[in-house]
């Protein structure tokens, strides 16, 4: 099986599977209890947290364990309804975690406005600077898009939040491990993240919340998670994640350079040998590996279909394989014909694939899109 | 690699074991799970249908695929049932749903996939000479749902199998059993697929038609009751009239009769033998053919008036290219205008047509 589908989910890392493996045989304690078994379990998850604290240079009370990407999403955004503040400003092409969430809110106050994207699926800074409004309480733009893999501008962005002190976060989880993050350099309030989009387990991610801004709580019970998060931890699903986010960093340069290279050849290899590629999002700000084109005149969901049966898995924008190709908001926000929107297919390459893989991969799309 | 099969999957143990089938007999089989309702009054537990779909096809080691219809349903299916019910009548959206959807939507997509034939689960046979293609009844006569299909053509029939249209459905879930499906022993679907249960039928189409309320008349012109509009009711109606005993009339249950919709009157007969409730003539139209016209009257072939009927006798008398006229040896019970008749010659579906007028 060639698999190329790493921004959807990843395979966990070996060496993470074996330290889930010996804490889900040795830790079983409830973190909260005062005996031995919890103590132990309860350090585990605190050096998780300090993993992942200096992993992102973060203090340790600036991580919160939470069951997802899309549960932190929805933790800060849902703790906007007990703020006075309640106009957010968002994208166009954000995440369903995000812009469902902020629709489902709505009944509690929350207006929102969605700034457009261009070409590339970029936000224009000058656009959130002119979308202010006097009760806006938060901005919540995603740092990479995941259909496109467009890095947003989001430094400049943010020093417009700081700017007019307006809370800043953003949905991070098709970032970490595909570009340097340090919560220093990015100054956000809130960044999302969720452990299976770079080889740790799924069911756990984290929300870093800098410790000054405000977030009040969507789970509430038992007062874990300094209050902020309730529920009893998921030791083995924390330690792994902490390992993948280790191993992510550490070795963040070789993996880095390792999708650009399977992307280059890939590019390369497949515009010699079709006439009908496009290629979508930013040429340069984008993240390593994450590639969507357009075959002109060949459905994606066809397509993607001729590829299962080689046993090559892609994705396409377009929700879940609909006949009537329903086409992806992503690339209609971008500005896409309708055609070139639904002959659209991703590909995201991940640390397995090989020169070899892509080879397969080019063979694969010319034989079934060269009309 | 063998040639490619694509199975309509609903989930159900009939297109299950259609898979099932194929899969045994070396064909090179996927199943395509269609969605064609969506919105609040999703009484078709789609999605569970999916998970049964894909536990059956992840068991048979089939690729499941899906797709969404809805769009092409709602144009071409869901638009027709609510004018034919604006207009009094009692569509049966299922033959549509047949032509327009699994038999044309589903039916490109699959070839678009690459498939040479496509399959389904219904209880109907496909007997192929000299280039014809003729539907037969199913072997199971009480499950046979050549009715369902009698607006397929060549074109279709051509292109499709009906793997489970010679067995019995009992032994299908025999089958289906033994092969370890969990379905085996999932409920028939009934009723119209969008709307579930007949329980709710009134307050699903209720959203969509507004009421008009009216008076209820015996067949005598007395006034005996009013309704919400006469889109409710069909011939033959028993349950829902809301008169029973009382009024002042005798105990044996009460049926619509007719529907005056001039002055928005429904009629009602008392007695299931009462008179007006039976007719022996009809005229039809949309008239459609499987295999060759015929070009004059038929005598003696036999129809449906409705599913799950048995054959009744009959002749066409008067035939255009659109319409005909039927006189039935018995006089038949709640004739439907808006349902369809489907012609027969004993086991061969001959086509049909929508019944306009009773006389």
């Amino acid at each position: 099986m060639s698999y190329f589908d790493h921004c959807a989910t990843t395979p966990i890392h070996p060496i993470v599977i074996d330290k889930m493996e010996s804490t889900s045989k040795t830790h079983f304690g409830n973190p909260s209890s005062l005996h031995t078994s919890g103590r132990k379990a309860k350090s585990l998850i605190e050096s998780s947290r300090r993993i992942i604290a200096n992993a992102l240079k973060a203090s340790t009370n600036e991580i919160i364990f939470t069951g997802s990407g899309t549960e932190a999403n929805n933790s800060v955004l849902w703790s906007l309804i007990h703020e006075e503040n309640k106009h957010v400003i968002t994208s166009s092409i954000e995440h369903p975690a995000i812009l469902k969430v902020l629709d489902s809110i709505a009944p509690f106050g929350i207006s929102y406005t969605k700034l457009p994207v261009n070409k590339f699926g970029e936000v224009n800074p000058k656009n959130l600077e002119e979308s202010i409004e006097k009760d806006t309480g938060l901005i919540s733009i995603m740092m990479v898009n995941n259909e496109v893999g467009t890095i947003n501008p989001i430094k400049d962005l943010i020093e417009i939040a700081e700017e007019k002190n307006i809370p800043f976060h953003s949905d991070a989880v098709q970032a970490l491990g595909k570009i340097p993050l340090s919560v220093k350099d990015i100054q956000a309030d809130y960044l999302s993240f969720s452990g299976h989009k770079f080889y740790g387990p799924k069911g756990v991610g984290f929300l870093y919340k800098k410790n000054e801004s405000k977030l009040n709580p969507l789970i509430i019970g038992g007062g874990q998670e300094g209050q902020f998060r309730a529920g009893t931890e998921n030791i083995s699903g924390i330690v792994g994640l902490a390992e993948a986010v280790r191993l992510a960093i550490e070795n963040l340069d070789n993996r880095i350079l390792h999708l650009e290279e399977l992307e280059s050849e890939f590019k390369a290899k497949l515009l010699s040998l079709s006439s009908n590629v496009i290629f979508n999002g930013h040429p340069e700000k984008h993240v390593p590996g994450v590639i969507s084109a357009s075959f002109l005149g060949k459905r994606s969901d066809i397509l993607l279909v001729e590829l299962d049966r080689e046993k090559i898995e892609v994705s396409s924008g377009s929700a879940c394989g609909s006949g009537s190709v329903k086409p992806s908001f992503v690339l209609e926000e971008m500005g896409l014909s309708k055609n070139q929107n639904t002959s659209t297919i991703r590909i995201s390459f991940g640390r397995s694939n090989s020169l070899e893989d892509v080879n397969t991969l080019v063979k694969a799309l010319v034989k079934f899109t060269n009309v | 690699m063998s040639d490619i099969v694509i199975v309509g999957m609903s989930g159900g143990v009939d297109s299950s074991v259609t898979a099932k089938i194929l899969k045994d007999q070396g064909y090179n089989v996927e199943c395509v799970f269609m969605k064609n309702w969506e919105g609040d009054d999703d009484n078709c537990n789609s999605e569970e249908d999916y998970k049964d779909a894909l536990s059956v096809c992840n068991h048979l080691e089939i690729p499941l695929r899906s797709v969404n219809f809805s769009n092409e349903y709602w144009n071409k299916v869901f638009q027709y049932f609510i004018d034919e019910y604006k207009r009094g009548r009692t569509p049966n959206p299922d033959i549509l749903c047949n032509r327009e959807v699994k038999f044309k939507a589903f039916l490109n997509y699959a070839f678009d996939l690459g498939a040479t034939k496509i399959a389904t689960g219904h209880y109907a046979q496909i007997n192929e000479s000299e280039n014809q293609f003729q539907l037969l009844k199913g072997l199971d006569k009480n499950k046979d749902q050549s009715y369902f299909l009698y607006l397929l053509g060549q074109n279709e029939l051509s292109k499709s199998i009906f793997p489970i249209g010679n067995i019995n459905k009992v032994k299908v879930r025999e089958l289906a059993e033994e092969s370890g499906l969990i379905n085996y022993a999932k409920k028939d679907s009934t009723g119209v697929c969008f709307i579930g249960e007949q329980k709710f039928f009134k307050e699903f189409l209720k959203k969509y038609i507004p009421l008009e309320p009216g008076i209820i008349q015996t067949v005598d012109g007395k006034i005996c009751g009013e309704h919400d509009g006469l889109m409710y009711y069909t011939m033959g109606q028993r349950k829902g009239l809301g008169i029973g005993g009382g009024h002042g009339f005798k105990e044996a249950p009460w049926f619509v009769a007719d529907k005056d919709l001039n002055n928005n009157i429904l009629i009602v007969a008392q007695g299931h033998d009462h008179p007006s409730l039976f007719h022996q003539e009809l005229e039809a139209d949309q008239l459609h053919w499987i295999n060759e016209v015929p070009s004059s009257s038929l005598e003696n072939i036999s129809a449906k008036i409705r599913y799950r009927q048995d054959d009744q006798l009959c002749s066409i008398t008067e035939l255009s290219k659109n319409s005909c006229k039927v006189i039935f040896k018995d006089p038949q019970f709640a004739i439907t205008p808006g349902q369809s008749i489907v012609f027969y010659d004993d086991d061969i579906c001959m086509g049909g047509a929508i019944i306009d007028k009773r006389f």
